[in-house]
This record gives C-alpha cells, structure tokens and sequence, in this order.
C-alpha cells in the first residue's frame, strides 16, 4: 500500500507568535502537527503490516526541513516539499489547491491527514483536497484498516462512532485515537540524512499561472491583539483535606453555583 | 541544557543523537525516576525502550548490528539519560563498560558470536573486575581461572558489579597464572551467567543509583569455553585498564547528567518560589549559587566532550584525559546536586522534590569506575612519566 | 443587498437540531441585520422536517432538503453536493456560510471551499459586520482565538464571500419571536461526489447532561491517577448536577473516554463552573475551558499553571481532597 502523509510543520505548541506583518513568525522552532505525528504512525502500522512505503507532503517554506527529518526518521520512506517564496502567507484554499496538484504527480493508494493543526488550522484541507481529486473521503478516523481495493475507518461520531468503508484512493483524516506516535529511533535518525526531501516549485506541480499563494489569499488579518489577563484568583494552600474541601464549598457557595 | 557555546563542537548525528534522547528522557524516564528510585527496582521498561530506540546499540559497530558510534555520541546519550534519571544513564554507561573488553580484545569470532544480541539490547553485560578485597588495587583480584582441556574452570567471589543481576553476559577478570608478574596474572573471559556455578548470592543497598542493582557474584567451578578468552592469557589487567580509559567518561557523563538535571531543576524553583514578596532568583545570594553550579556543570561538560575527542583519536595520555574528565564531572556533580538542595532549601531536602535523590545519586561518581583519589594517582603518574 | 448569508444546520444521532445550530443562526441573524443580508437556513439529512422546523425557530427561512441517501452514506460529500446545487438555483447566490466548528462542519467547510471557490475562517470565536473601509470591503469580521487564546485576531474574507465556522458556546442562541417557515427544495443537477458508506452506526451512550451542554464540569487530568480516579470525579459529577471531562493527558493514557476530551483537539465548553483536579492547565486544554465562568483547580504542584487563571487554586493531594469534598457536598445535600 503506497501512502501519501499530509504533514504540516507548526510552530512549537506554546511558543506561536505573530509577526509585525501580523503573519506566523517562522523563526520560532518548527515540529510536526501534533495529530499528522498521530496518521504517520497509523501509515508506518499499516506499511509494516502490509507492505508498502509511506511518502510525506508539505508545504513550508524551503528552509524547514527539521521537522520533515523527524518524520522521515520516524520511518516514512521519503518525503515531497512544495515550496515557493509565493505562497508566504497562502490561505486554506490555496493549500488545498497546492496539495491536490502535488497530489497529482505522485502514485498513492490512500492519503492520509490530522485532523485540525495546532497553529490554528480548521482541519479542512483534507477534505477540499479529496473533493477536488474526486476521491472518497473519510474523516475523524479511530481506526483505520485496509480491505480489499478498499479502506474501512471508525469515524468518531457525536455518540459513539460509525463505521465507514470507501474503494481506494481514498482520503482518511486521523485523530489521536489512532495511537501515540512512536519516538524515531536512533537507527532511523541517522538513516534520515539519507532519505530524500524532493522540494517542488509551483511551476512543477503545474500551478505557475494559478492564482494561488499569499497575493491570492481569500481571507486576510485585520487586526490582533493581546488578550486581557483573566486575573488570577485566590490561591489556598497547606490546608488538610477537610479544610481544602470546605474552602471549594464555599467558594461555590459565594459563586452561587450551588 | 547543553548550552549553545557547546553547539559547535558536536556534528548534525551527534545533535540530531542527543535531542532525540533528551526528549525521551524528558517524556518517558524522568516520569519513572523517583519511583524507581523508591522501588529501588530494576527499570526493565526502560532498557526495553533504551533498546527499542537503538540507544543501547550506540557503542557497537554497524557490521554487528549496533550504530557504531564514536565516544562523544555515546556520552551525549548517557547525559541526556542521567539528567533525567542516572539509574537510567547507568544502564547505557554500565553496557559499555562491560562491553569494552570484548571490543578492545575480542576475535572477529567473538563478536560474531556476542555482539549482535548485546547491539539489540536483547542482552545486558556486566564487568566484573572488583572483589571484597581488590577494589582501587584491582590486581590484587584473588578469583580463579584454572585451564582443563578446552574449558577454563573460574572460582571465586566478585563484588560491587553493577547489573550483576540482570545481565546475560559478565565479562570476568581472573588470574590464570598466579606466579607471573604482577600486571601478568589476569586474563579476561566473557561469561554467560546462565552457566552452572554461576550464582548471585547478594544484592547490595545503596544510597544512590537505586534501581540499578549492584550484585555480588559468586564463581563455582564455573566452566567457560577456551574461546571465551579474550586476548591472550595475561592481557587481562592491561585489558582492564584500557577498558577504564574508554568507559571513565561514561562516568563523567552520568555526572554532568545530574549536575544539569539539578541545575535544572533549581533554576526553575528560583524562577517560582517566592519569599519576602519576591521569587527568590532575584536574590544575589541565590543568583551565585545557580551561577557558580552553571559554571561548573559547563566546565566539566567541555572537558567531558575535549576528553572523548581526544581518546577517540587514539591520544597516548587517554588514561590522564579520561581521569581528568571524571574526577573534575563527579565532583562537580556532588557540589551542584549539594546546592540545588539548598537553593530549595527545606524543600530539596523532602522526596517530593527531585534534587535530594539526584545528591545521592551524584555521589556514586566519585566513587565508582575508580575513586577520586585513583584518577589523581593516574594523573600525576600520566604528568610525571613525560618528565625526565 | 448583497448576497445572502447560509447557515447549514446540523442534526445529531437522534435526528434533532444540535444546540450550536441554534447558535450560528443567531450569529448569522445579527450580521444579516448588521449588512443588510438575508439569511437562510439549509437542513440537508434523509428526513429533514424536524429539524428544519426546529432551526425556522431562529430564522424566518429555512430551505429543507431531503436527502434519503445520508441513511448509508457519510453525511459531507452528499450535504456539500445538494448545498452547491441550492446555491446555483438560488436567485442570488449565496455570499457567506456560518456553520459549527464541529467535524461535519470543518469537513462541509473544506468541500464547499474547493466546490464554489471561497475561503474558509475557521474556530470563530465571535461575528460582526464591518462597513467598507479603506479599500477593504463591508464584510463579517471573525474573530478568532489561535495559539491557546495567546493572541486575539479579527479576520475577513477578501472576495465578500466565504465560510464561517463557529465554535460552540460563543453565542446564546436566541429563537426569534415568531417562528419562520419552512421551505422543502429538491435541487436538480446535484454533483456527484465519491461515496463513503456508512455500514453501522455504533451508540456509545453516556449518563448524564453531555458536557457541551453541563452547567458545572468535573474535569481530571494526568495527576488524577489512574482510571480510579475518575471514580472519584464522577461521584463528585453526580453530587453537582455536572459532567465529567478530562485532559488530554488523561484521555492518551487510556484512563476516559476520547468523548470527555475537552481542549483544542477535544470540546470545547463554557460551563458556570470548571473544577479541575489534576490538570496542569496546559495552553492546548485552556482554549477549551477558559471561558468557563468560574474555574476552580485542584493540584499537587504549585506552579501547575493553571494556577495563573484559575479563580480559586487549591494546593493540595487530590487522592484527600476529592472524597472530602465529596462528603461535605453530601452533607450539604443532608
């Protein structure tokens, strides 16, 4: 089973700031988004069971490449970077445009994504880009298991969960529940160097003359600001538990939430 | 931390090694540190992660299935590991050590037939040199190996060997000719513990390095085939001594380990803690002691990596650069793990904090793979043998 | 006017309008009066009467679409398809889309983006029309929350069209005085978009009030222990009229369900009360609990940072504290 991984290099949870110019300042650390950490390990899983190799796709910039290594030196065979000075500031629509065309140079059986990113992603590209390579797609996954010409998922659901089957290629947005990712071990780190990071201009996934990019972004930033201080409230300590318990009751008392 | 002062120095693997490491270290050992340090049990979770992740194959060359990496790389590793948990470190440090002899001596064969199972962690291997009564004057080691036909039949007690209990393997040192020269008497084997005669006939109780279990072993007749020698009869004690040039940094890393877990530690308290309606780093007093503890946590680390650099490229003071790293790493660790303590104050001193366990555990590094006292002798005797 | 604003209502197990329906409607009202847009409600499942009827509470049109295939088939590719198809026999095509940050609504959001080339904001914290200003175009202004909440940013659309998500509990939903009618549609020309079956819906049924909707939220985290712990938890839950949540933390170790998660990639809740036990109050758990009215945390740790933004911080051993509290609820109860 070939796999395509859609992983998106974020800015370490915690540390995300703005630029000046009100866009993602790039210099802080970048990682793998927590949840596409959690579909690598489901597509390494499946490989190792069912043979196959697994292929990341990302679009950052040219520079970022530590994060693509850690992915790469997790198991993931080799790994495709579309990057272009003028996608600096591209909007969902555009990375869905860029994905699916880059999509469309490489051979797959299924694409994997995460479900929503950490540097404030909404989790929609996955399903923009299955809709635009007329492929089936499958989201909120718990589990996912191949079938013959085919992909059965469990689709996490408001009560419970539904079991979803669709034919191959297919497109399977994870969440958490597939597994904690494995660490790299130090084997694959240093295999790493060697894999191949193929980095990709917009002219040769064929949207040179497309209006795509940050000049073309379908949504813009207003303004920021920081958020007020909520305050914080009362701290109580050394007390014995009856004493701990009788000050929550009363602070709930004066609350009037009981 | 390593600081960035000490960046570039270290290759894109060894940075990549080290990171790696830390972030294990930092997510699955340090959670599990004071608890083994309660139990005092043997973490065989965590060898089978250190396993899992290839760290333990680190020392062991590629064609046998280990990573082949140099000294630094593996000292990286054990720092990265003890700065969480040195019980942990040891478990690295302790497998190189007991390893050495076979790497150092071993016949093509001999690697063959041990290597690949210690690489993939599958198996531990313990050193067993000391006795009761040969501890700083290792020569004097009274155990056994008598030669019968194709077998050597060992007898005799070893003392203080660290994984003494849970290793597959011991690499034993024991006098084969009791009549030759003093440096002479000694040949070394590789032992399977799963051999007769073989037993572990006690456990010691420690102040430190809690969950690594140090083992007193007892040889009865056991019978160990003539290709288990490594090198030749009589190589024993120079083997031993070459071995301890290579694995004394292990030590010394295992102790800048702990300096920079507690300085860690202690740093960030002083960032929190708050006394006379300010957090307590604001205060000179506590700013020199975390000052001085960064100063000679760093030290011993340049020296640390200057020492594995310099043994690795083969430099004929090994044995002083080793000694230096040790003796300057294992004090440094006893007096920054002593004043994390008191820059908690009252609180260092209570388990709910881990600075008092990391003073327990950093006084094991003055005393083991030679004491303090030792790496002076090999030093003044390394300074005074290069005059005329 | 320009063009009109869509909300896209959603329907649970049961077949009823979701509570965050309610609220994008009223979201989406108070832009319409705002921008002088007319807004339109779109129910698009297998048998859409009551829900349809149930969103008219909020909107004084609502286009019902029956859509019997969504009984055995994944809901977005067949919503997504009828939606475009509604839209190019609109009169005027719809200009913007408020739907609920919820799964279905990120996946509706991603294929409609592609399907009517618009762009998407997503995890909408709040909604206001901007009048033409500048060179920038009349147009909702989305305010959003990333990072945790470290960074407030309002945001819009450059090409007067696009697709809101709203997170729940942003708005109180208000039904309008008299309710709006409901209008069946049965658009023509629907896309043909790949299907996904859905072979068994499998209802995992939890007691007590879900906690999008509880007023007072018992939520543990990593220092609780163990699955034991949340013993404890929902005791005190049960005592409280509340439900149980967790952290992340909690839910990776296996101790609660996935459905208890609340933070960034878990629910996101606005109760009157927050108690948290052992919860560090990481930035990824805050973004789903800070706008609680009232949080109070219990830890070990003192410097657990949630201590920063909780309004009463208790440090104390949960294992003493929760069975205390538990009694003294109970006493209180008599």
């Amino acid at each position: 089973m070939r796999i395509v991984v859609l992983v998106k290099p974020v800015p370490d949870p915690g540390e995300e700031r703005l630029g000046d110019d009100g866009r993602l300042d790039r210099s802080v650390t970048a990682v793998i988004n927590g949840n596409d950490e959690y579909v690598l390990e489901a597509a390494l899983k499946l490989v190792e069971a069912h043979g196959g190799d697994v292929t990341l796709l990302s679009m950052a910039p040219a520079g970022v490449t530590d994060p693509i290594r850690k992915a790469l030196a997790m198991g993931a065979t080799r790994a495709v970077l579309v990057s272009d000075p003028t996608l600096a500031g591209a909007c969902s629509w555009s990375t869905t445009q860029v994905l699916a065309a880059a999509l469309r140079t490489l051979e797959y059986d299924l694409v994997l994504a995460g479900a929503d990113t950490s540097d404030g992603g909404g989790g929609i590209v996955a399903a923009g880009v299955a809709t635009l390579l007329a492929l089936p797609y499958l989201s909120h996954a718990r589990r996912i298991e191949p079938l013959d010409g085919g992909v059965r998922v469990e689709r996490l659901s408001a009560a419970g969960h539904d079991v979803l089957e669709a034919t191959l290629p297919a497109v399977v947005v994870g969440t958490q529940l597939l597994g904690e990712p494995r660490y790299p071990s130090l084997r694959g780190i240093m295999g790493a160097r060697a894999k191949e990071i193929a980095v990709r201009t917009l002219a040769e996934i064929g949207l040179a003359d497309r209006p795509v990019g940050g000049a073309h972004a379908t949504t813009a930033l207003r303004a920021t600001r920081q958020p007020a201080p909520r305050g914080s409230g009362r701290v109580v300590r050394d007390l014995d538990p009856v004493a701990a318990a009788s000050a929550i009751v009363d602070f709930l008392v004066e609350r009037r939430a009981i | 931390m390593v600081a960035a002062s000490a960046l570039g120095r270290l290759t894109d693997d060894q940075r990549a090694i080290r990171d790696a490491v830390r972030t294990l270290a930092r997510e699955r050992v340090a959670p599990r540190a004071a608890e083994i340090d309660r139990s005092a049990e043997f973490p065989e979770d965590l060898r089978v992660l250190l396993a899992e992740q290839g760290i333990l194959g680190l020392p062991f060359p590629e064609r046998h299935g280990g990573l082949g990496a140099d000294l630094l790389t593996v000292c990286l590793a054990i720092e990265a590991l003890s700065a969480a948990c040195a019980t942990t470190g040891l478990i690295l440090a302790v497998q190189v050590l007991g390893a050495l002899p076979l790497l150092l001596a071993g016949s093509e064969e001999q690697l063959g037939r041990f290597v690949p199972a210690l690489a993939s962690g599958r198996d531990l291997v313990a050193f067993a040199l000391t006795e009761a009564d040969a501890g700083s004057d290792a020569a004097a080691i009274r155990t056994r190996a008598v030669r019968d036909g194709e077998t050597y039949v060992i007898s005799g007690t070893k003392r203080f060997i660290s994984h003494g209990s849970v290793a597959s393997l011991v690499t034993v040192f024991a006098v084969t000719d009791p009549e030759a020269d003093r440096h002479r008497r000694i040949s070394a084997f590789v032992v399977e513990t799963a051999s007769p005669g073989f037993t572990v006939s006690r456990l010691e109780h420690k102040m430190g390095i809690r969950g690594s279990p140090t083992a007193e072993l007892a040889f009865d007749e056991v019978r160990v085939p003539a290709a288990n020698l490594l090198g030749a009869e009589g190589d024993g004690f120079g083997l031993a001594m070459r071995t301890l040039d290579r694995s004394r940094p292990g030590i010394a890393a295992q102790a800048v380990g702990i300096a920079q877990g507690a300085l860690d530690v202690a740093a960030a308290y002083a960032g929190q803690r708050r006394q006379f309606g300010k957090v307590i780093g604001e205060f000179q007093l506590v700013q020199g002691l975390l000052a001085d503890m960064d100063a000679r946590t760093e030290a011993a680390r340049q020296l640390l990596y200057t020492a594995c650099e310099e043994i690795e490229r083969g430099a004929p003071d090994a044995g002083r650069w080793s000694a230096l790293c040790k003796l300057v790493a294992g004090d440094a660790a006893m007096a920054v793990t002593t004043d994390a303590v008191q820059v908690l104050g009252g609180y260092g001193y209570l388990d709910d904090f881990p600075v008092e366990r990391m003073m327990r555990d950093a006084k094991i590094t003055q005393l083991y793979e030679g004491t303090q006292q030792i790496q002076r002798l090999v030093i003044a005797r390394a300074l005074l043998a290069h005059k005329p | 006017m320009g063009g009109g604003i869509w909300v896209v209502g959603e329907v649970d197990a049961a077949g009823a309008l979701t509570k965050l329906s309610g609220e994008a409607a009223t979201a989406a009202r108070a832009l319409g009066e705002a921008g002088s847009r007319e807004v339109t409600g779109v129910v698009v499942v297998a048998e859409p009467d009551g829900a349809a009827a149930s969103l008219a509470a909020f909107l004084s049109t609502v286009l019902a679409v029956r859509a019997p295939e969504m009984a055995d088939r994944a809901a977005s590719a067949v919503v997504a398809a009828r939606i475009v198809a509604l839209a190019a026999a609109a009169q005027e095509r719809p200009a913007y889309f408020v739907l609920g940050a919820t799964p279905d609504g990120r996946d509706l959001a991603g294929m409609l983006s592609v399907l009517l080339e618009i762009g998407v904001l997503v995890n909408a914290t709040g909604l206001t029309w901007d009048a033409a200003a500048d060179g920038v175009p009349a147009g909702p202004r989305v305010e959003m929350q990333p990072f945790g909440g470290r960074v407030l940013t309002s945001s819009g659309f450059t090409g007067e069209c696009g697709i809101i998500l709203l997170r729940p509990n942003m708005v109180t939903a208000e039904p309008l005085a008299e309710p709006g009618s409901v209008e069946e549609r049965t658009p023509g020309e629907v896309l043909d978009l790949p299907p996904v079956r859905v072979i068994e819906r499998v209802v995992t049924e939890s007691p007590g009030p879900s906690i999008e909707e509880a007023r007072v939220i018992v939520a543990g985290g990593r220092g609780v222990g163990g699955p034991d712990g949340f013993a404890g938890l929902r005791e005190l839950a049960g005592l409280l009229g509340g439900a149980v949540g967790a952290s992340r933390a909690a839910v990776d170790a296996g101790w609660i369900d996935y459905a208890t998660q609340i933070g960034q990639t878990g629910k996101t809740v606005k109760p009157a009360v927050y108690l948290a036990f052992g919860v560090s109050g990481a930035i990824q758990h805050k973004v789903g609990m800070q706008t609680a009215e009232t949080i109070i945390a219990v830890d070990r740790d003192p410097d657990a940072p949630i201590g920063e933004f909780a309004d009463l911080f208790v440090v104390a051993d949960l294992a003493a504290v929760v069975p205390a509290l538990a009694a003294a609820l109970r006493a209180r109860a008599g």
